[in-house]
């Protein structure tokens, strides 16, 4: 592509026309490119470009000094860019580089405007300070609306304009092909309009716990058999295994699907292969609230004598562990199995210290194996180095039947409760067990919150608002305000062809009423004769409290208010129909 | 027993009768023959690595030691004496040096050495706690963590973080050091080195503790993170350990003195080092990395039975022989015997199994010597460079860049390389030719060359002698300084014309003599320096492959998983879901018969960062279409292929949008 386009200049080099008429769209139109340019760069929402009004007035952004002589500032875009690139190249961001090829291509596609959008381009990436935080994609954008504005002002002489009906480029999914990697990354990641229905996904949608498991064990996968054949590929290597095992080498197996089946299979063929089976010690990783002492107690029990008391402290028992099998190594070493060394369970600080330098004795043969494909970023050099891993790709397409428990995890993927504590399966067993009074109470309750969902309107819920979203949970996500910046900036940045449509509005809901006053509430309850003294009532709050079906908060005038935390309004529909 | 967190496997069935002891068969049938044969190949080689190893941390680990001993000695120190070691930038993986000298420290009762690294605790307490634990090394009692308080044999209660347990512990063993070494400083927060510094410096004059800080920056880095106190109560003194292109040059050297069965390849060189370099490794992968080429070679190739070198015809079992005939290089070998027009040796070698081991052996063990006579040569022209380095403008070379050049028969004597090193013999001053002689007398070791060198060497000594006695400089005609270049003008034109400084008579004898001697030395590369390429069966006397040790050495898992998920034809080979290459490009396609993941990750790659599970569901749907299934079913598979996308992170949830779910991860990068 950049081949095309320098044969193009160098037409246009040759010539001296366009060159003129290029300098002339630059004088009749000072300022607006590179005001323009900064005004977007820097976020400023006043900002204008728009066929009709480059000719009028233009409101002018305080920085517009800075560009008082933006025909020479163009030419000397155009030398920089073209005759001594090195200089100004040498110091551009990757970032930046990739917006520039990013705009060449886009320049090239319309082929019409190109010159003009040249000076444009050459121009703005002159014009880009340091500080430029812009996304490539804005900048392909505006440039492409730019384009046809600059092109617009001398129709006569150039004879071109945008062709009609060619307002915005259409966005593919598909990139252009044999991007490098961090173009490929800025590809992917461009900012912009990302557009994605209102549609949401009813709760009833998906499959509870029962349903999913009778639905998936009916299930035939098609590709039972390849499957098995590719297992049975991987089971030819387990002599192979055994041999660099022997060696002293440490095995990590990765690839996607679960390998859990692949690698028990393998312990039995170690165990059926020697005539004196070895100890194989088998760690579920991804088990909850797995701990590094679950883990070397086990170790203990084969490795130390039963006699010996173990101290209770992980380093400790290692040590022990250790000191032992160097005092009295074992006939054949002690093979640990790991599965999926890289659960967050087994990733927090001390564990893969610890893990490591169990696996690297010369008695323990470690298997582990890993899902993510991530994983070796978990490991510094030095226990790298203490692991000694050789790695293998164990591709099983096999589902992860035992790792993941898929329910709850698209659940809480999806920010809903399940069936967890205070989840509306969990809300409905222990009501269940609760007296007839606290049942009441509580569906007075959800009631209650459904009123105040539907007075709080149709935006809300039809909308779906990020910020009201937020505001129901009561938590702000760190990591989630980064991938905020994109949809929070561009409404200021405001379009130009959505000029005459109001900027999406982000300014947040008015206050939300969330929950009931406790005052109403207790006089409710009073009503329906559900309690008789406050005391009572509050007993009855304490045991929703305590399940964590309950939360209660001050709101802005200091009202203690009690609402039903996580949990959507068809959520809470099912569940008065349940109550009642 | 999948749900449990950890347990002792136990075989589901019990079957101990029926142990499937399965004897390898066809060619893995040589297998146990091989792995001994690996077994001795590798072990020889191995304690030679470990060796050479050794060897070069020698020289720092003598330093310490007499650091240690000096600090022993001065018995009132004005500081805590502290050896900083600069280790480069793999220092936190390299503990080399450390390792041995606790080793060897340790064995002495009188010196206590500790380690200590930044994991071992994130503040002052915990830190003096482990030094303590470590240092009485008590395997008792370090069990309880909130057990604040131990008893002491004078009845005071004493807090187990007391460095005064540290001193009674010296004084009732008598210890006259305790050593501590601090792993990783950089990884340490500095307030809290600091910290320590300073608490160790109170406690000095009772206990007489010495430092090692292994720094991967530079001292004056460590300085300024350190506290004035901290600083102001140490004594440091800097040692520098062998920095790591010395140690992999180190270990080149030793893959090339040895005389070993078998050579690596100089792409299997190449991937070796470049993984030391981009990876950050310590020393000792590199051997390691050997090794796995050891046994990758071994145990993949039956062929290598022939390189035992006591095997008989009768132990080879004949499918080897079927294997040998079909190596490449044993073809064309055959190829060229038929155009020199020995066909019926072509015709024995194929028909019968003993004319080929025979020939096999012989080929083998005359590429082994060929080798075996290669290495020194290199060995030389690498020491000669380094003597000529010096004086003239050759550029730097690696051991390891010459025999990969080697390696791959890139190194004869008219490479550029060999020529500029014959050409600046050639100019050279008789000081210098006396320096290539001294690396010369050990290199050359094959006899016609040898005797021709002594007699060269004699005559130019003589020649050399004779000018010392009267005072004269011996001069080549070939270096320039003995050349002028004259410049004259003649119609407007420069002309340059070289005019040769007068030379004495002696002086172009000496020429002469270097001119033999490059010449020598020119004959004896040619002679020794060969494409082991070139040879019959090198295959298997030279391991070049690349493909295991790539993979499993510097793995590419994300691919992997992409690729799985993105073509999963490629892993399962399938009818159903092959791509449509008719048209040759091979795209692949979404299609229902794909896993659900598969489709599902495929939708997910077409999505911007927030994709609406909503329609993610609905996409996934229609793509399924209705395959005979339910869509409860589908539904089941929908919500499978969600949460493994969440599991293996490609997925999150978020907060932005109400049912939306964030897209964290981007293809091919």
């Amino acid at each position: 592509m950049p081949k095309r386009r320098k044969t193009e200049e160098a037409v246009d080099e040759g010539n001296s026309t366009p060159r003129k008429t290029r300098r002339t769209a630059q004088n009749d139109s000072p300022a607006i490119t590179p005001s323009d340019r900064k005004s977007i760069l820097k976020g400023t929402p006043s900002r204008i470009v728009n066929g009709t009004s480059i000719l009028g007035p233009t409101p002018k952004s305080p920085r517009k000094v800075l560009f008082s002589t933006p025909a020479e500032k163009a030419e000397k875009a155009e030398a920089a860019g073209e005759e001594t690139p090195t200089a100004t190249r040498n110091d551009r961001s990757a970032r930046r580089k990739s917006a520039r090829t990013l705009q060449e291509s886009v320049v090239e596609e319309g082929e019409d405007e190109d010159d003009v959008g040249e000076t444009a381009l050459a121009q703005a990436i002159l014009d880009e300070h340091g500080d430029v935080q812009e996304d490539i994609q804005d900048v392909v954008e505006d440039i492409a609306d730019e384009i046809p504005v600059a092109a617009a002002d001398t129709p006569s002489e150039r004879g071109r304009g945008r062709p009609k009906g060619r307002t915005k480029r259409e966005r593919t999914p598909s990139p252009p092909p044999d991007l490098p990697p961090h173009e490929l990354y800025f590809f992917q990641n461009r900012a912009g309009a990302n557009k994605t229905s209102a549609n949401t996904l009813a709760s009833n949608v998906l499959l509870n716990h029962e349903d999913y498991l009778s639905n998936i064990n009916s299930h035939k996968d098609p590709h039972e058999q390849d499957i098995r054949r590719l297992a049975d590929l991987h089971r030819r290597a387990f002599d192979q295994w055994s041999f660099e095992l022997e060696e002293g080498f440490n095995l990590c197996l990765y690839g996607y699907g679960s390998k859990r089946d692949l690698v028990m299979d393998y312990a039995s063929h170690i165990h059926h292969a020697a005539s004196k089976p070895p100890q194989i010690v088998v760690v579920n990783g991804y088990a909850p609230g797995l701990t590094v002492r679950d883990i070397l107690t086990t170790i203990a029990r084969v490795v130390l004598p039963k006699t010996t008391k173990s101290p209770a402290m992980p380093n400790a028992l290692l040590d022990l562990i250790l000191s032992h099998l160097t005092a009295h190594p074992p006939r054949q070493p002690i093979n640990l199995i790991i599965h999926s060394l890289d659960s967050p369970p087994l990733r927090k600080a001390p564990i893969p210290a610890l893990l490591s330098r169990l696996a690297s004795h010369p008695s323990i043969n470690l298997i582990a194996t890993v899902d993510t494909p991530n994983f070796a970023l978990l490991w510094p050099p030095a226990l790298l180095r203490q692991y000694n891993w050789l790695y293998h790709d164990a591709t099983t397409f096999q589902p992860y039947k035992a790792e993941i428990d898929v329910v709850e995890e698209v659940s809480r993927l999806l920010g809903r409760a399940g069936r967890r504590i205070g989840g509306k399966d969990g809300v409905a067993f222990v009501l269940r067990s609760l007296p007839e009074n606290a049942r009441n109470l509580f569906r007075i309750l959800v009631v209650e919150q459904l009123q105040a969902m539907a007075d709080l309107a149709p935006d809300a819920t039809l909308g779906g608002d990020a910020d009201d979203d937020e505001d129901i949970l009561g938590v702000s996500d760190d990591s989630d305000a980064a991938a905020d910046t994109p949809s929070r900036r561009k409404p200021r940045r405001g379009r130009p062809a959505k000029k005459a449509t109001p900027a999406k509005k982000v300014v947040s809901a008015p206050a939300v009423v969330e929950g009931i006053e406790y005052r109403t509430l207790y006089h409710k309850a009073v009503e329906e004769f559900v309690c008789s003294s406050e005391l009572s009532f509050r007993t009855l709050l304490k045991e929703f409290h305590d399940h964590q079906m309950v939360e209660s908060r001050k709101d802005a005038m200091g009202v203690e208010r009690l609402f039903i935390p996580g949990m959507g309004r068809d959520e809470l529909e099912t569940l008065v129909e349940e109550l009642v | 027993m999948e749900y449990e967190k950890c347990y002792v496997y136990e075989p589901e069935d019990h079957r101990p009768a029926k142990r499937r002891k399965v004897e390898p068969q066809g060619l893995h049938g040589s297998w146990n023959v091989r792995r001994e044969a690996y077994e001795t190949a590798w072990g020889t080689q191995e304690a030679q690595f470990n060796e050479k190893l050794g060897d070069l941390n020698a020289n720092a680990i003598y330093k310490l030691t007499t650091f240690l001993d000096e600090a022993t000695r001065d018995s009132n120190p004005s500081g805590i004496p502290a050896a900083i070691l600069s280790t480069g930038p793999e220092g936190s993986s390299s503990t080399g040096v450390i390792d041995q000298l606790s080793r060897e420290q340790n064995a002495q009762k009188r010196r206590v050495f500790i380690r200590i690294s930044a994991s071992t605790g994130t503040n002052l307490k915990a830190l003096l706690k482990a030094i303590i634990q470590k240092a009485t090394s008590r395997q008792d009692g370090i069990d309880d963590e909130d057990e604040e308080v131990t008893t002491q044999k004078r009845g005071v209660k004493l807090l187990n973080y007391d460095l005064q347990l540290l001193a009674d512990y010296v004084s009732e063993r008598q210890l006259e050091q305790v050593a501590i070494a601090v792993g990783d400083t950089e990884a340490f927060d500095s307030d809290l080195l600091s910290d320590l510094i300073e608490s160790l410096g109170y406690w000095h004059d009772r206990i007489h503790i010495v430092l090692l800080l292994s720094v991967a920056t530079s001292a004056s880095s460590l300085q300024q993170r350190l506290s004035r106190a901290a600083v102001t109560c140490t004594k440091g003194q800097l040692f520098d350990v062998a920095p790591s292109d010395a140690q992999i040059e180190g270990v080149v050297e030793t893959v090339i003195t040895d005389s070993s069965i078998t050579w690596p390849g100089a792409d299997l060189m190449n991937l070796v080092l470049e993984r030391q370099s981009d990876y950050i490794q310590s020393i000792d992968g590199l051997p390691l990395s050997l090794k796995y080429a050891h046994m990758s070679h071994y145990y993949a190739n039956a062929l290598t039975v022939f390189l035992i070198p006591d095997i008989k015809f009768a132990d080879i079992p004949s499918d080897h022989f079927d294997a040998l005939r079909n190596v490449d290089s044993f073809r064309q070998h055959c190829r060229h015997l038929l155009d020199n027009g020995q066909g019926s040796q072509v015709r024995d070698l194929l028909e019968s199994n003993s004319v080929l081991f025979t020939l096999a052996r012989h080929k083998i063990r005359e590429l082994q010597t060929r080798l075996d006579g290669m290495m020194p040569v290199i060995n030389l022209l690498y020491q000669i460079q380094g003597t000529l380095q010096g004086y003239s403008t050759l550029p730097t070379r690696y051991l390891s860049k010459l025999y990969k050049l080697a390696m791959s028969g890139r190194l004869t004597s008219d490479a550029s390389l060999i020529r500029s090193m014959l050409l600046a013999i050639r100019k050279s001053q008789p000081e210098i030719i006396g320096f290539v002689f001294l690396v010369c007398s050990t290199g050359f070791i094959r006899d016609p060359y040898m005797s021709r060198f002594v007699t060269v060497r004699r005559d130019i000594n003589r020649l050399i002698g004779q000018a010392a006695e009267e005072n004269q400089e011996l001069h080549s005609a070939d270096h320039v300084q003995n050349s002028t270049l004259r410049t004259t003008i003649v119609a407007q034109k420069v002309e340059l014309s070289k005019q040769k400084a007068t030379l004495s008579k002696r002086d172009e004898a000496y020429t002469k003599l270097l001119r033999q001697f490059s010449d020598l030395l020119e004959e004896y590369f040619t002679a020794s320096l060969i494409d082991p390429k070139a040879f019959p069966f090198h295959e298997l006397v030279v391991y070049d492959l690349r493909s295991p040790y790539r993979e499993t050495f510097t793995p590419r898992p994300r691919q992997a998983i992409e690729r799985a998920l993105a073509a999963p034809h490629d892993y399962l080979d399938c009818d159903c879901c092959a791509p449509d290459g008719a048209d040759g490009n091979g795209e692949a396609t979404l299609s229902a018969s794909q896993p659900a993941t598969a489709v599902l990750y495929q939708l997910y790659l077409e999505s911007g960062s927030l994709i609406n599970v909503s329609d993610l569901r609905q996409a996934f749907l229609a793509v399924l279409g209705d395959e005979g299934r339910s869509e409860d079913e589908n539904i089941a598979l929908f919500q499978r292929a969600l949460a493994e996308l969440k599991c293996l992170g490609f997925v999150k949830g978020t907060r932005k949008r109400v049912g939306h779910v964030a897209k964290v991860a981007w293809r091919g990068l």
